[in-house]
């Protein structure tokens, strides 16, 4: 049997000494979408921060594709195939849309079919295309945001809250990209507080609750467990 | 008036050479080069000292070039490791102590060895007259290579991948990390750049007057000045600051005298600041 894509052991990392997350192992394989759910300060960016060495982690390891990817620089990570898109986006607000997608690619050349299903998926980047980043909404900074990531063709995608910020309307719209992205092969994995889209988009879950893995289990699974419904689907 | 504005112009794509070398590092590291003036006369003495050993121009300017360039490289890959380790307010304090120590460092080396060493370099042949006024050749020749300089930053930074690296790095440091942009590499070449680009200035400044070691200072000083007055984060802004401080300089020197001309264009920096933060071409950065 094949090995996952992303393997993660014990991983503990946090501020000035005191871990946020403590002790968190999970796997994603080859065309996964899996997803994170937990409330505000439960640890979900750093988790994401401590697997792309934004963050230094203080135990356990990360592997990507069969490649210690712990501790190595956030750039290497990327070039590997990893692509993050974090909950502030970090677009280079004054370089035009089409700018920031080539530096997507960066440091290949971006590829011109990739450029065209990212259109395509993201319509409305297309009419924007020579607008500055800083200038745009906020549903349209996070597809710029996802665009970017893809057009490194990353084999693994991670994503941080991408409806931070969104109207309810633009969510579930990006969601559906989402989707599209899915059932091309793409694996995801995405960190969510709108737990409904979430677990639609993905196969199974797990719930961070304080900086450690609660609950896991398949979506439906987890869609069904009065824990859930209670905290996170908002059901009496 | 016409031939002040003309010579300011001469000037002035000096100055926005001067001006856009300083941003980029700060734009870039975070790190005001307050030995940017020294690097500059660095490469000049350099090419000095080559062909009073009977070097030819051309390729004694190459290794003045070359020298001032490596100069910064050695910055950065040395003392500067310690500066970016900071963040925040500590970055720039450091930072500035550093590059104020490596000033002085050059200041000191160039009275010590080559008190006297001066570059001048004449350009032959008579004026040419343009728009009515004559122009010396090294004047023209100076604006030349100055204006060629600054056409293929412009091709450098707008239509090549390094180049388009660069600017994601100055607008966002993380973000470059995350498509994969490696920004401790990016920082060593545009240290190396902003080396040629300071030995550029020097180089052409000595084909209008002679450039040793007592000019230094000024130039830092100027240096600092057109950054401010470009917004510190926008490399057109620094370029049409310089060539704007250029004219003001001038027509200061024509018509109120030279030795007020350095407080008035200190007067358009801390205006600058006031009025208009982010700059004069306002927040355009990269």
């Amino acid at each position: 049997m094949s090995s996952p894509l992303l393997e993660v052991s014990g991983l503990s990392a946090g501020y000035s000494g005191e871990n946020v997350i403590r002790q968190i192992s999970f796997e994603v394989d080859q065309g996964e979408a899996v997803t994170i759910i937990g409330s505000n300060g439960a640890g979900k960016s750093t988790l994401f921060k401590a697997i792309i060495s934004i963050l230094r982690p203080t135990t356990g390891s990360c592997c990507f594709d069969g490649v210690d990817i712990t501790r190595l620089a956030t750039h290497k990570i990327s070039r590997l195939g990893l692509a993050y898109v974090p909950a502030e986006r970090h677009l280079f607000p004054e370089l035009t849309v089409i700018d920031n997608l080539h530096l997507g690619a960066y440091p290949k050349r971006p590829d011109p079919a990739v450029e065209a299903m990212v259109f395509e998926v993201f319509g409305r980047l297309a009419e924007r295309r020579t607008q500055h980043a800083g200038k745009l909404s906020g549903g349209e900074q996070q597809m710029l945001a996802v665009g970017r990531a893809l057009m490194s063709k990353p084999r693994l995608l991670m994503l941080d809250e991408p409806t931070t910020g969104l109207a309810p309307l633009l969510a579930t719209e990006s969601y559906t990209a989402l989707g599209h992205l899915r059932d091309s092969g793409l694996t995801i994995v995405v960190a969510e507080q709108q737990v409904p889209l979430a677990l639609e988009l993905a196969s199974r879950g797990y719930v961070l609750e304080d900086g450690r893995f609660g609950l896991t289990g398949t979506s439906d699974e987890l869609a069904g467990n009065p824990e859930v419904q209670r905290a996170y689907l908002g059901v009496a | 008036m016409i031939a002040a504005i003309l010579d300011g112009i001469v000037l002035g794509l000096q100055y926005g050479l001067l001006g856009v070398g300083l941003t980029l590092i700060y734009g870039l590291a975070g790190v005001l080069n307050l030995a940017h003036g020294q690097i500059a006369v660095l490469g000049a003495v350099v090419v000095s000292v080559q062909m009073g050993n009977g070097m030819a121009a051309v390729p004694a300017i190459l290794i003045g070039l070359a020298a001032s360039s490596a100069a910064l490289l050695v910055v950065d890959l040395t003392i500067m490791r310690a500066v970016y380790r900071q963040s925040g307010e500590t970055r720039i304090l450091l930072g500035l102590l550093l590059m104020l120590g490596v000033a002085f460092i050059i200041d000191g080396i160039l009275v010590w060895k080559y008190p006297i060493e001066r570059l001048g370099l004449r350009i032959g042949g008579d004026p040419i007259a343009i728009l009515g006024v004559k122009m010396s050749r090294g004047s023209l020749l100076a604006s030349g290579i100055t204006i060629a300089a600054g056409l293929v930053l412009v091709v450098f930074f707008m239509f090549t991948k390094f180049g388009l690296a660069v600017r994601s790095v100055i607008q966002d440091e993380q973000g470059a990390r995350l498509v994969g942009v490696n920004p401790a590499r990016v920082r060593t070449f545009v240290f190396g750049l902003s080396g040629v680009l300071a030995g550029l200035v020097a180089v052409t400044r000595s084909m209008t007057g002679p450039i040793g070691a007592d000019n230094t200072i000024s130039l830092t000083i100027l240096a600092l000045i057109v950054a401010v007055v470009g917004g510190l984060r926008s490399v057109p802004g620094a370029f049409v600051a310089g060539v704007l401080l250029g004219i003001v300089d001038r027509l200061s020197s024509f018509y109120i005298g030279t030795y007020i001309t350095t407080i008035i264009l200190l007067v358009c920096a801390a205006l600058t600041i006031v009025i208009r933060p982010t700059g004069i071409l306002g927040g355009s950065s990269g």
